[in-house]
């Protein structure tokens, strides 16, 4: 990320206070699925996750109850940087693809070539419907020379079995058999070591392998949906409180800690991770076509490959890459040194686009913002900025600070 | 089979009518075609076969009452040896009490419907005018693709439609928002008292398909029918049956230069990048062309023959849900002589006759059909073809033709303890009209769903691949982005019943499909 010289704080805080008044809808609590579409479920490390809450602050993470902190947010994210990060992530949903025709068929659902995906290796995937649009997004693993497995952060059982049809493949929803630990940070190699992942060293990037830990089979890939450096164990739910405690025992001198779903949320933003249903809508729950997005939109332009086979959306998206996007996705840096809650992004008095996900980086010292955007205001970049209320009391105080366009995300944490 | 010419400009899949009409059009505008056929004969559902020696009979399809004269005409089908036995075959309603009905609207057969019901009288006259203004609106619909929607020619004639719409006076306008979207059972019911009349106006409305009388949408499918047929010139039955007319189209075909091949079930759709290169059949020949048009069922020409992996998976799920279930069986007979129906004049026995008492009877044999099994007293299409043509069966002999209508595909527990019941059910029903039919019958052949599958071709024995729902016709049939004949590769067109306008004998998909193909080559 660049550094720019140019960003003040135009506004004189003491100024706005006159203007301010008091909105009620800040204490409004507002709840963003009907009930009867609730769901109250726990995940396999739900007690051990439990056992770590010194806060009690519980969020809905795919009908899952999850930690949203367990201890402070600025500590978990320190832990992040500078140790290791523990955290269930068994609320992802995970596909099991097998059969002989399990490599035709992720070729056709795929829109990127998945052909140089090799046993125990991992490929970001994208999968559009037949009018090129997003149906959602994944991490996709080869288990085998016929077996793959899908991670994602939206259901898509359906799509999946309507995309078999006419392959010899079987498609599973695996999501309940298969308890998922993520352990980011610098120091989770050296936890993984410590903890008896003989070899764990020498897993490359985006590999994957199965280790034998105290007689329990558990398969580590070197990934991080938030894009950052750490590893990713996926084991049975039975061995899972066993694999979480190992690792907090054998973590606790590095430093490592069981972190929450805000800080999971925090490094995504960072690593400039869009996340589906929350920073766009799937082809499926997209009401209006113009709420759906190509990949060209969501800037997943390389996970498409126009030039091998047909695959499902590929004509559709053959037109869309000529014609102008209709909004894109983009990463936005905006210069406050506190966390700024925010949604509308101006350009004087229009409105270019909306932020999806905002999040402080204690790193930068900045809040960052996911956003789609009307591409006019990028092609010709215009003076960007957001307005911002802070409330003081029973007021509210109006921000308006500017906003830079992040050309690319820039990993936060060091290198992998 | 070894042809020696493996290049054609054109090759068309299956010789079922719409086929041999494409290939037809094809080679009239001078293109090389070339025309395979599975089975060991042309014209799929359209057929004159034994049923025991020395008696032949239509065993498919039975009539021809919605074949555009422009086809004819335009493929000489006369000149190629087509003749008709019978003309303006009229439909007769039976009556198990008494007086039969001939639903015309002729003074003569309007009095005695009077003589029932003064009400019933008035109302069939008017009835038939709302009927066919209707079918009025529709029709030039049907005579050209369905447009794409959103393409400027699809708004201006949804104007026009709406237009012509508001050119009906106030009352046939509303009639008509409230009789479309509704059951032919609730309009007869609203419209008539006399029971067989109902039946028998039903019983046209849903011939042919699996929806019952009070399901919604079979309004608008009586409406659909009725357009189709002011297209034809009335119900006509070919000299020598429906196989005779085969013969023809085939000579035509034929005299216009095609290659016919039967015997070549075509097993691959070959396709090379993105276009379509020629096909490759089950006994492993392969033949070239830059144009295919296929006449089988959608989903088997795009699942099986091409595969799923060159389409989006959202066009092979619609695909897949096409429902594509035939509820009508035939039952063919051969008989020592004409049975005697009770009060039906010896001029009668050539028309078509509709045994379907009341919307109840009509209404109970779907009711059973969705169970997996049949009713008591099943609902059904009779014709004596040998009435007109007297070839088809030996001296003072005849042969019988039933379409017994809600027969499921799938029976309860299996077919085979219940073919006999089923035959023994719908003669035992006729022999309330005809007591002698039992001892007249010769021999005779029933055809299930899955028999017609089997023997025609015809996938889930259904009469139009493809059921001809509201919500499948125009630019929804068999799905959006095919119903202009085209495909997603470059090359591929349909062209059966499964594509605009549907099935029955008409032609017109494969004329308008050969229409879309030779604009796609004439632009390329
Ligand atoms: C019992 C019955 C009664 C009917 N009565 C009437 C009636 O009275 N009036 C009316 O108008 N309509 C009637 N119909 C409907 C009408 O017969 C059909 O809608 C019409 O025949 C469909 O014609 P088609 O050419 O589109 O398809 P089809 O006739 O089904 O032709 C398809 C052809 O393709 C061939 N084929 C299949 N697979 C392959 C392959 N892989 N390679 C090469 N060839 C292949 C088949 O053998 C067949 O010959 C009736 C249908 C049935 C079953």
């Amino acid at each position: 990320m660049s550094d720019d010289t140019d960003l003040h704080h135009p506004v004189d805080l003491a100024a706005l206070a006159d203007s301010a008044r008091a909105d009620p809808a800040l204490f409004e609590s507002r709840s963003v699925e009907p009930v009867f579409a609730r769901r109250v479920l726990a995940t396999p490390l739900h007690m051990n996750v439990a056992a770590e809450s010194r806060t009690n602050l519980w969020t809905d993470w795919n009908g899952y109850t999850v930690a949203e902190v367990l201890s402070d947010i600025e500590d978990e994210y320190r832990v992040l940087r500078h140790a290791a990060a523990l955290a269930d992530i068994s609320p992802l949903f995970k596909y099991r693809i097998s059969g002989r025709e399990a490599a035709a068929f992720l070729a056709r659902f795929a829109a990127g070539d998945i052909s140089a995906l090799r046993v125990d290796g991992t490929l970001p995937v994208v999968f559009c419907e037949d009018r090129g649009f997003v149906v959602g997004d994944g991490l996709l693993f080869r288990l085998g020379d016929d077996e793959y497995r899908l991670v994602t952060e939206e259901p898509h059982l359906a799509w999946l079995l309507d995309s078999a049809i006419g392959f010899a493949v079987q498609v599973e929803d695996v999501s309940s058999t298969l308890a998922a630990i993520s352990l980011q940070g610098p120091l989770s190699a050296r936890i993984l070591s410590a903890a008896n992942f003989a070899g764990v060293e020498t897993l490359a990037p985006h590999a994957a392998r199965w280790f034998d830990v105290a007689a329990q089979p558990v398969y580590v890939s070197r990934t991080a949906l938030s894009g950052d450096a750490g590893y990713e164990l996926w084991v049975d739910p039975e061995d899972a409180s066993h694999i979480w405690s190992l690792l907090l025992a054998h973590g606790a001198p590095f430093g490592l800690a069981a972190t929450g779903f805000a800080l999971r949320e925090i490094a995504r933003v960072e690593a400039g991770r869009a996340r589906a249903g929350r920073d766009y809508f799937g082809a499926f729950s997209a009401v209006e076509p113009e709420s759906a997005s190509t990949p060209f939109e969501l800037g997943l332009a390389g996970l498409v490959d126009l030039d091998r086979g047909h695959f499902t959306g590929r004509n559709a998206l053959r037109a869309a890459k000529s014609a102008p996007l209709r909004h894109t996705f983009s990463m936005l840096a905006i210069d406050w040194p506190e966390p700024l809650s925010f949604i509308g992004i101006h350009a004087g008095a229009d409105m270019a686009g909306v932020a999806t996900s905002t999040a402080f980086s204690w790193s930068l010292g900045k809040n960052l913002a996911l956003a789609m955007l009307k591409p006019e205001f990028l092609d010709k970049p215009r003076k960007l900025h957001i307005e911002a209320e802070m409330r003081h009391g029973f007021e509210v105080r109006r921000v308006i600070v500017p906003a830079r366009l992040v050309s690319g995300p820039a990993p936060m944490g060091p290198k992998p | 089979m070894s042809l020696p010419e493996k290049n054609f400009d054109v090759i068309v899949i299956g010789g079922g009518h719409n086929g041999l009409v494409a290939a037809a059009y094809l080679a009239k505008a001078g293109r090389r075609v070339l025309l395979l056929e599975a089975s060991d004969r042309l014209g799929g559902a359209l057929a004159t076969e034994d049923i025991t020696p020395d008696y032949r009979i239509s065993t498919g399809a039975q009539m021809i009452d919605m074949l555009p004269r422009r086809i004819e005409k335009d493929l000489k089908l006369a000149g190629h040896g087509l003749r008709y036995a019978a003309r303006y075959v009229p439909t007769i309603a039976l009556n198990p009490t008494n007086g039969h009905l001939v639903l015309s609207r002729r003074r003569r057969d309007i009095e005695v419907l009077r003589k029932k019901s003064a009400r019933d009288a008035d109302a069939y006259l008017a009835f038939s005018k709302r009927m066919k203004s209707y079918a009025a609106l529709i029709a030039p619909f049907l005579d050209k693709a369905p447009f794409a929607p959103g393409q400027s020619a699809a708004r201006s004639a949804l104007r026009r439609l709406v237009w012509r719409g508001a050119l009906l006076d106030a009352a046939s306008r509303e009639a008509l928002l409230r009789d479309l979207p509704g059951s032919i059972g609730h309009m007869l019911d609203d419209a008539f008292e006399t029971p067989i009349l109902k039946g028998a106006l039903a019983f046209d409305t849903l011939v042919g398909t699996a929806a019952g009388p009070y399901d919604a949408g079979t309004v608008l499918r009586g409406i659909y029918r009725k357009a189709q047929r002011l297209a034809g010139a009335g119900a006509w039955v070919p000299q020598g049956g429906l196989g005779a007319f085969v013969d023809a189209l085939a000579a035509a075909a034929a005299g216009l230069g095609v290659t016919i091949e039967v015997s070549a079930p075509v097993a691959r759709i070959l396709v090379q990048g993105e276009a379509v290169v020629g096909v490759e059949t089950a006994a492993g020949e392969t033949f070239h062309a830059p144009q295919v048009l296929s006449s089988i069922h959608p989903r088997a020409t795009l699942l099986d023959l091409l595969g799923a992996n060159r389409l989006d998976a959202g066009l092979v799920a619609r695909l897949s849900r096409i429902p594509t279930r035939g509820a009508t069986a035939k039952l063919n007979l051969a008989l020592s002589g004409l049975p005697t129906i009770q009060g039906l004049a010896p001029a009668e026995y050539g028309a078509r006759l509709i045994v379907a008492p009341s919307l109840d009877d009509i209404q109970e044999a779907h009711a059973q059909a969705k169970r997996g099994t049949f009713a008591s007293n099943p609902v059904m299409e009779v014709t004596f073809p040998s009435v007109a043509d007297p070839t088809l069966a030996p001296v003072g002999h005849h042969v019988m033709s039933i379409a017994i209508q809600y027969v499921p595909y799938e029976a309860e527990g299996g077919w085979d303890d219940k073919r006999d019941r089923l035959i023994d059910r719908a003669v035992e029903t006729l022999s309330i009209y005809a007591p002698d039919l039992k001892q007249r019958i010769v021999a005779g052949e029933l055809l299930l769903p899955a028999d017609l599958e089997r023997k025609f071709g015809l996938a889930g024995g259904d009469w139009h691949q493809g059921e001809l729902r509201p919500d499948r016709l125009l630019s929804f049939r068999p799905t959006p982005e095919l119903a202009q004949y085209g495909t997603p590769v470059a090359g591929l067109f349909l062209c059966g019943a499964g594509s605009h306008p549907g099935g029955g004998v008409t032609g017109m998909a494969g004329r308008l499909a050969a229409e879309a193909a030779l604009a796609r080559r004439a632009r390329a």
